[in-house]
């Protein structure tokens, strides 16, 4: 993983420069540029309003040239691509990513935890790479390949990441776990075999309460192949079961 | 699917790279193997990891009204101005309810605003306006306030002694910080309704929520089957519950209503802050012979449940006068967290023995093994393994470091009385072989549910598989609110005796159908057998049962059970820092967490517990604390960016160590015990470290940095002085 790559998650560290660039950071990941105007006019008018659907096309046809799009207040139809499938939905322009899939898609997975990008709760890859989707505009992720938590398994066979958090109990409560997940996956993405340092850097945007960390690192050790280091002997006259 | 397969044990690395680790093999209690099955997995694993499990902030319903609080944003104000017709003008603005005018805290509510959806909601309360005037208000404990009576007893004890260390320990407000934030969707439909809550207290939901509702208790459910995190501040409905019940009750029609993360913060509870002041003396060999301990506790506007236990008991300190001033103020109201009261004592307690043992000029380790009053000696024999584990030996003496990175140890110990209340369970034996166990109680991510079908597939004497649990339903058979570590105490007997009662049924059974008395068979590895040999299987004899099925069912009243034992369960941490001397950072590099758990049921779950109740011990110790601004009592970091929370990159090595007593065969909870030490022995390591002890929580840099900067002075001092 070269350091660039490194950049859409920069740690969370400790002291003066402790919580600033953390998981807020993110809202900057993803599609590049993706403002919405500078999309359209990427796209070009038809392109963008076949992208938004059919309804908003009117409306975007003729301002493009002089002045910002309005979208709204009445709810745009929007098309999206979540996990492979080509979805419809009505929305406010102003809802979330992530409130699209949890309100109108009823893909309750990603989690709403912190909305302002600090947590990680409702991380989603978009073009693969990871996107605090409450950051980000349901208009913006238009024209973006979204894979969700939902995503991830193939029917009943478990992505290796999810398998591996199972056997290691990555998990209390489980809330952050969607976004957890989606992590590690962006993260075994670029960095095949991580190392400890990375692992911790690339989960560093996502905040879990219950303190499954340790768990959670054994876990993406397991699922990246790497070997997880044995046992540390115990003294030997303490291995009768630990009792006085 | 649930993966049983074994997995390797990973643990600590060498060299650089610190590998997060689970419990060294070698040190797992013997009789857990036996127990259960050390490698299963939570039942509801498959679930958490594709995102199908339900939470209540989860739950929608078509027609679904929104319900957010209108709130104060000032520590103490007047509700002087609004625009209700201007708020019920947006579009999907429903109604505007305004049922007070005086906020007392920020974020206390004066009434509510409805909404059709999410965003309205938000638009709703910015087109409202309210309008405030500021009133004084007061954010904490004044310590000039806070001031040690004097008394004789504690005179005399002080007259005897070589030493007195006078000091004042200070503890932040710690918000719970679930993920899941509080409230409950309730689903409204004609007379009846479900109401979907986030929550670890299903029974105490249903009782708070049916006077709001006006409904009798068969026309609704509570439910839980997903809950992400209580620890402690989830056991009432809140004024966000409040809020749904009264909202559904008059228009008949599904609710939804969360707290956001600001509200979170603001007005769902907290460990309430505290100051401790000590005035103790000992003597020349570090002996405490007594003296006077005070504490304050920052209780927001509530009026108690501000104590910190200390002296925790564990410790032999002589006669000492002990008095606790609760101390209110324009803040929120506390709310128990995991183990309440015990964190901030032992980080005072642990603290202050450090630096007595550094006054007196003996090891702390051995001043605490010379002072634990353990009668079970499982913390002697702790402290000694643990020692060898961390390295204890190669501990520089306090305050000899000079280098920029200094390396720290501690050491602190903890004790949790085991409690239980009274729990029913139902078990229900199918003819095609499976088996459901039935429990109201909740999951809140301790591994209840997991819990519950281990013990009832071993005393079954069949597979896991075939077990399967429902729980988190007040149409459930009733069980305990998951506070104080009961939940598996108390429904662990209770699960014993519905499966013994099932069994003593389908035994029967197998009489009326083979002859002799129902005593004569017994279950084991799936066969009904008579003494050694085998007369049936399970799955014939499931097939074989008069009706669909069969129900076993088990009460315990809190008395009696070999499954439940009275006694502490013990525990001692080391913990293992660097400081870096020019920044202030403080690293946590190791944990080694000993702790009594009594019988294990489920050893990733338990160890998962543990590992989790260290990390936020040191997130405590670190990091977290809620700031109120002076002048206008506004809380200045109600985020997770400001607010800080321990994360991966701060992650230390933890190795849970399940430690069981020869004599312990009950069932112990382990929400609670291992979250009391950390932060004492985490100030313990700095202290050791940098030589100046850090007196308050969270240990920041600037307060390292000043610790440092005071070591260096009082070196130069005594320098000057020889
Ligand atoms: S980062 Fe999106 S909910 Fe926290
Ligand atoms: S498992 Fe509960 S927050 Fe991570």
């Amino acid at each position: 993983m070269t350091p660039s790559q490194h950049d859409p998650v920069p740690p969370r560290t400790h002291g003066s420069d402790a919580v600033p660039g953390t998981p807020a950071d993110r809202s900057a990941v993803g599609p590049r540029g993706v403002s919405r105007r500078s999309f359209i006019s990427t796209l070009g008018a038809s392109g963008a309003a076949a992208a938004l659907g059919g309804q908003a096309e009117a409306r975007l046809a003729a301002p493009i040239e002089d002045g910002p799009v309005v979208l709204g207040p009445e709810p745009v139809e929007v098309a999206l691509t979540i996990n492979g499938r080509a979805v419809k939905t009505k929305l406010d322009p102003a809802t979330t990513l992530l409130d699209a899939l949890r309100l109108n898609l009823q893909m309750t997975g990603s989690k709403e935890v912190c909305d302002r990008g600090s947590c990680g709760g409702c991380s989603v890859l978009v073009d693969g790479r990871l996107v605090a989707s409450c950051m980000m505009l349901a208009l913006d992720a238009v024209g973006h390949d979204i894979t969700t938590i939902e995503g991830l398994a193939q029917g009943d066979t478990l992505d290796p990441i999810q398998e591996a958090f199972v056997r290691y109990d990555a998990f209390q409560c489980g809330f952050c776990t969607p976004g957890m997940i989606m992590a590690c996956k962006a993260l075994l993405n670029e960095t095949p075999k991580p190392t400890m340092e990375q692992i911790r850097k690339g989960l560093s945007g996502n905040i879990c309460r219950c303190g499954a960390y340790t768990n959670v690192f054994s876990a993406v050790l397991e699922a990246s192949d790497q070997a997880v280091p044995v046992d540390q002997p115990v003294p030997a006259d303490h291995t009768d079961g630990g009792g006085a | 699917m649930t993966p049983q397969d074994a997995h390797p044990i990973s643990s600590r690395g060498s060299g650089a790279e610190q590998i997060p680790t689970r419990m060294p093999t070698a040190n797992r209690p013997q009789n857990a193997g036996k127990t259960v099955n050390g490698d299963t997995s939570r039942l509801e694993s498959v679930a958490k990891v594709t995102g199908a499990a339900k939470y209540g902030r989860d739950m929608q319903a078509p027609g679904m009204v929104w319900v957010r609080g209108i709130r104060c944003p000032w520590g103490n104000a007047r509700l002087i101005g609004h625009d209700a017709d201007a708020a019920k003008a947006v579009p999907g603005v429903v109604d505007v309810v305004v049922t007070g005018d005086t906020g007392e805290y920020n974020g206390d509510a004066v009434g509510y605003l409805l909404a059709e959806n999410k965003l309205a909601l938000s638009r709703g309360l910015r087109a409202l306006r309210a309008r405030w005037e500021r009133l004084p208000c007061r954010t904490g404990i004044d310590a000039r306030e806070a001031v040690l009576s004097v008394s004789d007893k504690a005179e005399n004890a002080l007259l005897f002694a070589d030493h007195v260390l006078e000091a004042e320990y200070s503890t932040p407000v710690q918000t719970h910080s679930a993920l899941e934030t509080h409230g409950m969707m309730i689903d409204h439909q004609g007379d009846a309704a479900v109401v979907y809550a986030s929550t670890q207290g299903t029974f105490a939901v249903a009782d708070e929520i049916a006077s709001f509702l006006s409904l009798p208790r068969n026309k609704f459910e509570v439910r839980c089957e997903h809950v992400g995190g209580g620890f402690g501040a989830k056991f009432q409905i809140g004024k966000e519950g409040a809020f749904a019940g009264n909202v559904a009750s008059s228009l008949k029609r599904p609710v939804y209503s969360f707290c956001d993360r600001k509200e979170e913060h603001l007005d769902t509870g907290n460990r309430p802050s505290a100051l401790v002041k000590v005035r103790v003396g000992f003597s020349k060999d570090g002996t405490v012979l007594g003296g006077q301990i005070g504490v304050w506790g920052g209780v927001g506007v509530a009026t108690r449940g501000g104590d910190a236990a200390i002296p925790s008991g564990r410790y032999e300190f002589g006669v000492i006068e002990r008095s606790m001033t609760n101390v209110s103020f324009n803040g929120g109201a506390p709310r128990a967290m995991r183990a309440p009261g015990h964190p901030q004592g032992a980080f005072a307690e642990e603290l202050m023995l450090d630096e007595i043992a550094t006054i007196a000029g003996v090891d702390p380790l051995e001043l605490r093994i010379r002072l634990d009053k353990d009668e079970t000696k499982a913390r002697q024999a702790m402290y000694r393994l643990g020692a060898e584990m961390i390295g204890w030996k190669d501990r520089q003496p306090t305050g000899s470091q000079s280098g920029v990175v200094r390396r720290g140890f501690g050491v602190g110990s903890t004790s949790w009385r085991a409690l239980r209340g009274p729990c029913d369970i139902e078990i229900a034996v199918h003819r095609d072989g499976s088996a459901e166990l039935r429990t109201g109680t909740q999951d809140i991510g301790t591994g209840q549910r997991t819990a519950c079908a281990v013990l009832a597939a071993e005393r079954l004497s069949i597979p896991l598989e075939l077990v399967s649990v429902a729980i988190g339903s007040s149409r459930l058979p009733n069980g305990p609110a998951s506070g104080g570590s009961v939940t598996s105490p108390s429904s662990a007997p209770a699960v014993l005796a519905a499966a013994a009662d099932a069994e003593r049924q389908l035994m029967e059974i197998v009489a009326q159908q083979i002859g002799g008395a129902g005593t004569d068979y017994r279950l084991r590895n799936g066969k009904i057998v008579r003494g050694e040999e085998a007369v049936m299987g399970w799955n014939e004899l499931c097939r074989r049962l008069p009706s669909e099925s069969l129900v076993g069912r088990g009460t315990w009243d809190g008395r009696g059970s070999p499954y439940f034992q009275k006694g502490n369960s013990n525990g001692v941490q080391f913990v293992e820092v660097e400081v870096d001397s020019e920044t202030g950072v403080v690293q946590v590099k190791r944990v080694i967490a000993f702790q009594a758990c009594g019988r294990i049921i489920c050893r990733k779950t338990a160890e998962s517990q543990i590992i989790g109740g260290v990390i936020q011990g040191i997130s405590y110790a670190l990091f977290e604390d809620k700031l109120l601004d002076r002048q206008t009592g506004a809380m200045v970091n109600p985020n997770l960016e400001w607010y800080r929370i321990l994360g991966a990159n701060d992650m230390p090595t933890i190795e849970p160590v399940l430690w069981m007593d020869a004599e312990q065969t009950g069932v112990r909870g382990l929400g609670e015990p291992p979250v009391v030490p950390t932060a004492g022995a985490v100030a313990a390591a700095v202290f050791n470290a940098v030589g100046t002890p850090v007196r308050s929580l969270p240990i920041r840099p600037d307060r390292v940095l000043a610790a440092v900067e005071a070591a260096a002075v009082a070196g130069v001092a005594k320098g000057g002085a020889s």
